[in-house]
């Protein structure tokens, strides 16, 4: 009977494998639910779209968020010649961005305050026989949203800073304001000044008795009230709907300024970047003299630098750290702080991306990304000090520094590069199909030039003629004669020179390579550099 | 008889059960092969490619193929998605570049060269080899026109002269194996002006895309399309743009053609050897039921003992 019961058993198996392969065939697929495809024509991108989302607050949702157009609203209630009022309530004479009170609420009593004020408003409007929202709970509470946000960030460029600056009478307390912990209340500080979101995060921060609102709350109560008191006064102001500040297309229409004059909050012109910390910690590299009114012309906001606070550098990055990412980015050394690439903040990662610019790419982008500069490189920025005898009276060794550097970028800047170079090369070690090639060496110099000319950080950087040069003539010794292509780039695929491009391709590369970088458009082709070889019979 | 019928039917289920059941896969074909040391294989860098067409032009010329319709100059035929055909082993396609509308991404198509071909594998007349040198090469000499590598095919390359009546062969890029071996280049690899595609060791290949992934990497996509797709291939392709976007299938696992199938084919002898004998032993048995009881019918009372299991 053992042997019976195997048979049984090979049976089960059998009839097992039978019904997982059906399974498999898909017979009894029953998983997939089909979803009900979104027809992305059919939805409809607005600036001005509201979800009120804030009942998150209070765990999950009993129903699906509501949408609220703010725009449809307000022109609906202007038509009417009513003001917002219908819907904020002010308090100290400042309109609240809340809807229909001024403090956040219970659960309960925040669903009421929604609830009935739009379903009563939406019915009276019904009933005085015009259109009007929605008045059933679904119709609010939609399952599917053919609504998105297209709302851009908005915030103060320098030249919009300026406009409001000027139109504020050059009072700058009617907006900067700091907090006093004693008596709880904000005051102006002059001097201290700083941009909005150094307090004002994107979430309210702090504990209840001393909660710094939001920047979304304090933009909306702040810019908001002051355009609506301007306007009531007859003046030019700026948007009162959402679509003013936070539309793609409008933003555009917003007056720019050209030569926006220097903000004045006594920041120096010229700096001295000690390489030290609060601590007292000296790293054993020169102190850099920094520019910083030049540097504030390429920049719209001093966020770009000053990420936390209009402090020096070295109030929040220490000499020594773990250089861990963390909130407020202390443990982000000063080193990395300074040199980090890829970042924005960092001085080099801020002249490093100045290098994907069509004039200086056609070089740039082929420049190992992870090379080791040479030290002369560093010098450039971590100046050796001038020798004593230039005749200096202070006897503060930054000071002495701080009145050296304007002599000391004047030697810098502006080279005359009087290189004597070839006026054409003339490559010829690869005549087979085509003639050789004329190549007009010293017009590519002069426009390389030309184009260096033009930028002062270029120019900075490119302190003598070799460094011109290095672009083609890479891994030459400064300040010599290269040596002729052909003397490392030979045969290609050489197994002792991998990554050694052959003769042919290193030519194509870097010119074709070039000219695409620099949107040079004038050399397609291959007759374009070279003539068609007659083949002699 | 000391062999039931119900038993007999229980060892047929559970031959048959095993041929299904079987083994797992990678131990019927002995073990992982990773492609003979030193094999040469060709990187191809989109990012160098200009779309001259240089090397289709060479290519046509190192395998004497019929000139084509539109010579290798004219650059419009880029516009066009083409495949391989039997005149032109190797086609480059121009492909839309997302992030920079201006400057599009050309992209070589021609035989992978697979280290563990799937033509090989389907060919049962053993047409095609996988050389030292990397080459895939195909013997028209015993090639029987089933065209099963056609379908077995992950990348759709090889081609079929349907227009030779007499003698139709078979038509991919044999990765230049005649020049090879007399230690030249690859007509296509010679030809490039740019250096787009290299030639060398397997493993030389994949250290200098590993080399340009480092120098620039913001260039390219961290992947190098061939190192490991259908368990590798002697063509690899290094590119800034997905290679989704340039036509490459990037569904085809990391597993070789051959291993796909070689437990099911594994299994072939076993039906087409065991089988026979099992089900003629059925039919001898039942045969031998109807002499038996036929003898029974003709000579009756006497004692029948039959075991029951």
């Amino acid at each position: 009977m053992a042997k019976g019961k195997s048979l049984r058993i090979g049976a089960g198996i059998s009839v097992a494998i039978i019904i997982l392969l059906i399974g498999f065939m898909g017979v009894f697929d029953v998983t997939a639910v089909s979803k009900i495809p979104v027809d992305t024509e059919s939805i409809e991108f607005r600036p001005d779209i509201v979800f009120f989302d804030n009942m998150e607050a209070f765990g999950k949702l009993e129903k699906t968020k509501a949408v609220f157009l703010h725009d449809q609203h307000t022109d609906a209630l202007e038509k009417k010649n009513k003001d917002c009022l219908v819907c904020h309530k002010t308090e100290n004479g400042r309109m609240s961005p809340k809807f229909m009170r001024l403090k956040d609420v219970s659960r309960e009593e925040l669903t009421k305050i929604y609830c009935d004020n739009c379903t009563k408003c939406h019915t009276e409007t019904i009933a005085a026989g015009e259109k009007a929202g929605p008045v059933k709970c679904d119709d609010c509470h939609k399952e599917r949203i053919l609504i998105q946000s297209s709302r851009v960030p908005m915030g103060f460029d320098k030249s919009l800073h300026f406009r409001h600056y000027r139109a504020q009478e050059n009072k700058c307390d009617r907006c900067h304001h700091e907090y006093d912990k004693k008596s709880q209340k904000l005051f102006y500080d002059k001097g201290k000044e700083g941009t909005c979101r150094y307090c004002h995060k994107e979430k309210p921060e702090g504990d209840d008795t001393e909660k710094v609102i939001s920047m979304r709350f304090a933009s909306h109560s702040a810019c908001i009230d002051c355009h609506l008191k301007t306007r009531a006064k007859n003046m030019d102001a700026g948007p009162l709907r959402c679509a003013g500040c936070h539309d793609a297309q409008e933003q555009l229409k917003i007056e720019k300024v050209k030569n926006v004059p220097r903000l004045k909050r006594g920041q120096p012109d010229n700096v001295i970047i000690k390489t030290g910390d609060k601590k007292g910690l000296i790293a054993r590299m020169n102190q850099v003299p920094f520019s910083h009114k030049s540097h504030e012309e390429y920049n719209d906001t001093c966020r770009v630098c000053h990420l936390a606070s209009l402090e020096s550098c070295a109030t929040c990055h220490p000499l020594v750290g773990s250089n861990k990412v963390s909130k407020n980015g202390r443990d982000i050394t000063l080193e990395t702080a300074f040199h980090k690439r890829g970042h924005q903040s960092s001085c080099t990662g801020c002249h490093e991306s100045k290098q994907q610019d069509k004039s200086c790419a056609g070089c740039h982008a082929f420049m190992s990304k992870t090379r080791q500069q040479e030290s002369t490189a560093c010098l450039r920025c971590h100046m050796v000090p001038l020798p004593e005898k230039t005749g200096v009276l202070s006897t503060s060794k930054s000071a002495k520094m701080a009145r050296l550097m304007p002599q000391l970028w004047k030697e810098t800047f502006g080279p005359i590069y009087m290189v004597n170079v070839p006026k054409t090369v003339v490559v010829k070690d690869l005549m087979d199909q085509y003639e050789a090639v004329e190549y007009p060496h010293q017009k590519v110099f002069n426009s390389m030039v030309k184009q260096l000319e033009n930028s002062k950080l270029a120019r900075y950087f490119h302190y003598d003629e070799t460094t011109l040069c290095l672009g083609c003539h890479h891994n030459t010794p400064a300040g010599d004669k290269p040596p002729r292509c052909a003397n490392c780039h030979d045969k290609p695929f050489n197994e002792n020179n991998l990554f050694r491009p052959g003769i042919m391709g290193s030519f194509h590369q870097q010119c074709i390579g070039c000219h695409q970088k620099m949107g040079i458009e004038k050399y397609t082709g291959c007759t374009s550099c070279h003539k068609e070889r007659k083949k002699q019979s | 008889m000391s062999i039931s019928r119900r038993k007999f039917l229980g060892w047929v289920g559970a031959a048959g059960l095993s041929t299904t059941i079987g083994k797992p896969a990678a131990a019927a074909t002995g073990k992982h092969f990773t492609g003979y040391p030193n094999s040469f294989a060709i990187l191809h860098d989109t990012t160098l490619c200009v779309g001259c067409r240089t090397c289709e032009a060479a290519c046509n010329k190192v395998n004497d193929l019929p000139p084509p319709d539109k010579p290798f100059t004219d650059l419009s035929v880029l516009e066009d998605r083409r495949r391989t055909t039997t005149k032109a082993f190797t086609v480059v396609n121009k492909y839309d570049n997302k992030e920079k509308s201006k400057s599009p991404v050309f992209f070589k198509k021609q035989c992978n060269h697979c280290l563990e071909p799937a033509c090989a594998s389907v060919c049962f007349v053993s047409a095609f080899t996988k050389t030292k040198t990397g080459a895939v090469i195909y013997d028209s000499s015993v090639c029987v026109g089933c065209r099963y590598c056609m379908i077995a095919c992950p990348f759709e390359i090889p081609t079929y002269e349907y227009d030779q009546v007499l003698t139709p062969r078979i038509r991919k890029c044999t990765m230049c194996y005649p020049r090879v071996i007399k230690g030249q280049l690859p007509g296509c690899v010679e030809a490039c002006p740019m250096e787009a595609l290299s030639f060398g060791k397997r493993e030389d290949m994949i250290k200098i895309a590993q080399e340009r992934f480092r120098k620039y990497p913001d260039r390219y996509v961290d992947h190098v399309y061939g190192e490991h797709e259908m368990g590798g291939t002697s063509w690899l392709y290094i590119s800034g743009t997905p290679f989704k976007e340039l036509g490459m299938r990037e569904d085809l696992g990391v597993t070789p053609a051959p291993q796909l199938t070689a437990g099911a084919l594994s299994s072939v002898p076993i039906i087409a050897g065991l089988w026979p004998v099992l089900l003629a032993g059925l039919y001898a048995v039942s045969k031998r039921k109807e002499k038996i009881a036929q003898t029974e019918k003709e000579r009756p009372a006497e004692s029948e003992t039959e075991e029951e299991s």
